[in-house]
């Protein structure tokens, strides 16, 4: 027998023993919605809003730097104007539009209060854009409630 | 009491209908079953989701889907032998079913020349696919078909010298008589390399994988049937799917033995062997890359057609010493 029909037999044989013992595996599909998918250390989703623990009152101050790094302009911040026309040091309203969120982190890295910090929650999606809009209590519902990303520079010391 | 020939003509349309659903209901597992071989071999699960366990109801989801497509005929096509091909496709790989026992008696026409007739039949699927390419009048459809067309030639010879042999070896053409032949040894031990040829020919009549020149997903989109949508492509892959049961069932029956075997019914043992044969196929398709057309050419050439004609003359020599 030529060596080349050898060789050809030979390399046909190891390309299947190959596929079937891809075949006997597990597959390593995971069945989503049934299933959780495990949370990948790092993994960011949406800007959320830390409180104090001891008070329960927001870390925000309305500063805006959040506002003002944010590449696509997503975070709309007005601090609270008192009754003698001077800004308090809390947010009127802090809304988030996540269907426009780069996720780039900016924001976090930007806040020196510590009042922002990145949540790893990946079930966020909604069938209207609509929902996608987050205010500030839905995201400081959402930082009790989501798992926190812990590394890349997603926590501030 | 019926009229004679209102009785023959009952009795051909319930064994036409028979056969009809055979195929068809076995064209849907199939399906199925290449998903969830192709899916496994790539660490996958395959269908899941629709219906019953492990997705089984999958291809009746398809057949909705694709009823409810658009039916699209290319404007500068030439629409009759457009419109034909898909149905020229499907209706010699339904006709082989005629003379192709799945069981002891269980045939409807015990032709005496049946091998011939298959041989004969099987060949007209390159045909439709001539007819598709040209009728599509698109580059990719044309390039498919001569492709098609040019591997008929390369692998259609030596595919039946390897039943020659078979023939020769004993003696009749009748599939029942060839079965019935192999009693005491399957044919595959004494004829391999008929075996071994015909098996490479069958896969690649069926344009299969390693041999899908004619519908080359990555150089000619989807090759012949690139214009074609809805239920007219799945004409083409019911036509396909038929083949491969059909020559499976084949290679079981001449190779394998047919409905030899312990304990269970004979039709049992020739589905088995015959759905041996298709899983072994897929693993194949799954496995081995495309080969050129230039590769096509030597494998028939150069490999299969000295190698079924020295199988016959083995054959004759070992016939003609033992006689």
């Amino acid at each position: 027998m030529p060596a080349w029909i050898r060789r050809a037999a030979v390399s046909i044989a190891k390309g299947h023993r190959v596929t079937l013992d891809q075949m006997l595996r597990r597959p390593i599909t995971s069945l989503y919605p049934e299933e959780p998918v495990p949370h990948f250390p790092g993994f960011r989703s949406i800007p959320v809003l830390k409180a104090n623990e001891e008070t329960g009152k927001l870390n925000c101050t309305a500063c805006g730097l959040c506002a003002r790094s944010c590449p696509p302009q997503i975070i709309f911040v007005e601090s609270v104007v008192g009754d003698d026309g001077r800004r308090k040091q809390w947010p009127a309203f802090f809304n988030l539009d996540l269907s426009r969120c780069m996720v780039c982190n900016l924001c976090v890295e930007a806040c020196p209060f510590d009042a922002l910090e990145m949540s790893a929650d990946n079930e966020l999606s909604a069938y209207d854009v609509r929902d996608l809009f987050f205010n500030m209590e839905e995201l400081a519902a959402l930082w009790k409630t989501a798992p926190a990303v812990r590394i890349a520079g997603g926590q501030k010391r | 009491m019926l009229p004679l020939w209102l009785q023959w003509v009952l009795w051909g349309i319930l064994k036409a209908v028979l056969v009809l659903l055979f195929v068809t209901v076995n064209a849907i597992i199939l399906i199925w079953l290449e998903r969830k071989v192709s899916g496994h071999i790539q660490n996958r699960i395959g269908p899941l989701r629709v219906g019953g366990p492990a997705g089984v109801l999958q291809s009746f989801a398809d057949i909705i889907k694709l009823l409810a497509k658009e039916d699209f005929f290319p404007k500068r096509g030439d629409p009759w032998v457009w419109w034909l091909a898909p149905s020229v496709a499907f209706a010699p790989a339904l006709m082989v079913f005629f003379v192709l026992p799945i069981g002891p008696h269980l045939v409807v026409q015990d032709m005496n020349v049946g091998l011939l007739f298959i041989v004969a039949i099987t060949s007209f699927s390159v045909l439709s696919v001539f007819m598709a390419g040209w009728g599509s009048n698109d580059k990719y459809s044309l390039i498919g078909a001569m492709r098609a067309g040019a591997q008929l030639f390369s692998y259609e010879l030596p595919m039946v010298l390897a039943l020659v042999a078979v023939t020769l070896a004993t003696g009749t053409l009748n599939i029942s008589e060839i079965v019935a032949r192999q009693q005491g040894m399957w044919l595959i031990f004494p004829q391999f390399l008929a075996f071994l040829v015909f098996y490479i020919g069958a896969i690649a009549e069926l344009n299969r994988t390693p041999f899908d020149l004619g519908e080359a997903e990555s150089e000619l989109v989807a090759g012949y049937h690139t214009e074609y949508s809805g239920i007219r492509w799945a004409m083409f892959m019911l036509g396909e799917y038929t083949n491969l049961l059909t020559s499976s069932i084949l290679v079981s029956l001449v190779f394998l033995g047919g409905w030899s075997g312990p304990l269970l019914p004979g039709w049992v043992w020739v589905l088995i062997k015959a759905y041996l044969l298709i899983f072994v196929a897929m693993w194949i398709r799954w496995t081995l890359p495309r080969v050129r057309i230039d590769q096509l050419m030597d494998l028939g050439w150069k490999f299969l057609l000295p190698l079924s004609l020295l199988n016959i003359a083995l054959t004759g020599v070992y016939m003609a010493v033992m006689a």
